[in-house]
């Protein structure tokens, strides 16, 4: 009796968890993995997204790649830069802030605060503010102090945009690294750390030492979210150079926009999309695996 | 409760019932189109409308951006709204299935002949106007008068000797505007109608790729030489230099002349400076002076879905606009801008009066940037941004220009 009884319940439990996650997993469906397969079908045709029948072309959207598209190869480049200037500078800045944002003194709280900030802002909002900024703003600051640095061309001259669009990439979200980074740390058990100080270890060893390897899943963390983002920034570009000057500063998601809505070649930018999330996919997991493999536990 | 709620789904339903009766004699115009400078004159035009036509309602939206995306959005929904907008010429064709030929309408008797020419496709009028255009240099007659120059410069010549003197009394010769694409597109259609005198030809033959620049000296040298030229005596930092810098440099008097820009800027200026002297004329694309000719006509088009559900009440509505008193007036009482009619009355602006006198004289060309889409325009924009920022050659940017004109719109 009482066997059928739990049977029946279990039953009702699985009816219920499917039925609650339905509307979510229906939503889903629709705004991720419909449009996902619809764009898989997409770039085996050539369409310009205006014609009211796509052309079924097979792989030549592919072989049209891989035979060498310079401007595709030039966005994975710039892609691949900023994203290492990005997770490097953001979290080894975001690392720094926190260990000194930890410490306990009056206008802690506060700067923390302050540091989020800009991570709430959208950014396409963050991309106007500097673009001000850069233009106006360094024009002005030319003028009180006389250095050249604030008269170059920030986002004017290609090579120096790049790095334009690094600092305000970082600058916008280094407030949501810190916070992890502050989790993190105030995880790290005070024990530990005093007997590391009792066996006679100074501050540096003991942060690197002792507080770097405990750190590990938060860094996981940072790490992993910092690629992802860095690999998928689009609106900062879009609001501070639209990709320019002379198309010097497209990352990977822009072109792909790019081809697909200003270029009219829907099939050939679905065939970049697909293109570029296999190399998403395949660049997290193996980073994933790498940093997952050196954590160290207590 | 269930009574309460049996209530609730009575009146839902007989209110469902109500609408439907009512549509039966309502009729409803989607209406979405690009140029959101003009939305509050649209709206007077819709208002004005309801009062000659109770029935119909016009549900205008507008945008500031990226309507291209938005409206191919539209219509792979299955929405494609009953007047929409794409650019003229080129892509008139582009849009082809989707827009109605409306050549046997009064409205397209109406249109002015430089407006009709660019909404063409074969004999068939795809495409109406919001406004008429001028396109040229703009600048600053008393600055010349200052240092001067008695006459505008219409020779390349005489144009580096004018720009020597601005630049030697203390004045910027030019603001560029170069951050933008679309500056480039608009210099370069006046050099495109000297270069030959069926522009319209030359621009398909590079589409197909029969043509090089390097073949066409005004293209070649005139063009790329006049790029140098505004570098040299332009903006300090002219890859950041848009439309808004370029219109407070020329109005706080500090700028001689600017780039790419043409009769919407006028009333900005004015704004920054009420007491400016405005003058107004083409570019120095060579060294006759008759090849100095500003351009008229319009670059945007606005296209009647041919599969419309209330199709005859579009054309009532653009026929209205076209003919009517009021529609007739609009251009210049309400909006502002150039009529793209014939025998209208314009509004007083500067850039019109001369552009207007200029074309009874020198004449003025076609809107040659409406040959290309601004797939191209985009694509042409990038790489001569990168000639001006030092990282492409002459040469490598005619090659890739070439390029791009067979890539993207070969198979348009």
């Amino acid at each position: 009796m009482q066997k059928v009884n739990r049977g029946k319940l279990r039953a009702v439990a699985s009816r219920e968890t499917i039925l609650y996650t339905l509307p979510a997993l229906v939503l889903v469906a629709l705004t991720i993995y419909v449009p996902f397969v619809l764009s898989g079908y997409y770039s085996l045709t050539e369409w310009n997204g205006i014609a009211k029948e796509p052309v079924f072309i097979g792989f030549e959207n592919f072989k049209n790649i891989f035979a060498g598209n310079p401007a595709f190869l030039s966005a994975l480049w710039f892609t691949t830069k900023y994203a290492f200037f990005f997770i490097i500078l953001s979290n080894i800045g975001a690392l720094t802030l926190a260990v000194a944002l930890t410490r306990k003194y009056r206008l802690a709280n506060t700067l923390r605060g302050m540091f989020f900030v800009p991570y709430i802002m959208s950014m396409t909002i963050v991309g106007f503010i500097w673009k001000f900024i850069f233009t106006q703003g360094f024009a002005k600051l030319a003028e009180f102090t006389g250095w050249g640095i604030w008269n170059l061309s920030w986002l004017g001259d290609a090579n120096i945009a790049f790095w334009s669009v690094v600092i305000v990439g970082v600058w916008q979200s280094l407030g949501f690294y810190i916070v992890l980074y502050i989790a993190g740390l105030q995880a790290v058990p005070p024990d530990v750390l005093e007997a590391a100080q009792i066996d006679g270890a100074n501050g540096r060893q003991r942060f690197f030492k002792v507080i770097l390897p405990l750190l590990g899943p938060s860094i996981t963390t940072c790490i992993f979210m910092s690629l992802t983002n860095s690999l998928k920034v689009f609106d900062i570009i879009l609001a501070l150079t639209k990709g320019g000057p002379g198309g010097a500063t497209y990352s990977a998601t822009l072109e792909i926009y790019r081809e697909a809505f200003q270029n009219n070649n829907y099939g050939l930018g679905s065939a970049k999309a697909i293109i570029f999330f296999v190399i998403v996919l395949v660049i997290t997991q193996l980073v994933l695996r790498f940093f997952e493999r050196r954590e160290v536990d207590l | 409760m269930k009574k309460l709620v049996s209530l609730a789904l009575a009146i839902a339903m007989l209110l469902s019932l109500v609408t439907i009766a009512s549509a039966a004699d309502q009729v409803t115009i989607n209406m979405f189109i690009s140029q959101p400078e003009y939305a509050d004159a649209v709206r007077a035009l819709i208002d004005a409308y309801k009062e000659i036509a109770p029935d119909v309602t016009i549900n205008y939206e507008t945008t500031q951006n990226d309507y291209p995306t938005l409206l191919k959005t539209k219509i792979n929904a299955g929405e494609c709204p009953d007047i929409f907008s794409t650019t003229s010429g080129k892509e008139i064709g582009v849009y082809l299935e989707y827009s109605y030929n409306f050549a046997d309408e009064p409205a397209a008797a109406a249109m002015q002949d430089s407006v009709r020419a660019v909404m063409m496709s074969g004999d068939e009028v795809h495409g109406f106007a919001l406004k008429s255009n001028y396109f040229g240099i703009v600048y600053n007659k008393a600055i010349f008068d200052e240092v001067g120059i008695t006459e505008f410069p219409t020779t390349t010549d005489a144009m580096i000797a004018a720009c020597e003197k601005i630049a030697a009394a203390g004045y910027q010769p030019f603001s560029t505007g170069f951050a933008e694409w679309w500056v480039y597109k608009h210099v370069f259609q006046h050099f495109l109608n000297a270069a030959s005198d069926n522009p319209a030809e030359l621009v398909s033959k590079f589409i197909a790729g029969e043509a090089k620049i390097k073949d066409y000296p005004i293209l070649y040298d005139n063009f790329f030489n006049f790029l140098d030229l505004a570098v040299q005596y332009g903006d300090a930092k002219p890859l950041e230099t848009d439309l808004a810098s370029e219109e407070s440099a020329i109005g706080i008097g500090k700028a001689a002349m600017i780039l790419g820009q043409g009769a919407w800027v006028e009333a900005d200026i004015m704004n920054i400076d009420p007491e400016f002297q405005l003058g107004f004329n083409g570019y120095p694309v060579s060294d006759d002076p008759a090849d100095c000719k500003v351009v008229s006509g319009s670059d945007q088009a606005l296209r009647i879905y041919k599969d419309s559900k209330v199709l005859s009440s579009v054309l009532d509505f653009v026929n209205w606009w076209y003919t009517s008193d009021y529609g007739k007036n609009w251009f210049c009482d309400v909006a502002g801008v150039i009529p793209p009619l014939k025998d209208v009355k314009a509004p007083d602006m500067e850039v019109i009066k001369q552009g207007d006198a200029l074309s009874a004289t020198v004449g003025a060309g076609p809107v040659s940037v409406s040959y290309s889409t601004d797939s191209f325009h985009q694509a042409f924009g990038e790489i001569l941004q990168a000639y001006v920022g030092g990282t492409l050659t002459k040469d490598e940017a005619c090659a890739q220009i070439e390029q791009k004109w067979v890539e993207l719109e070969g198979g348009n």
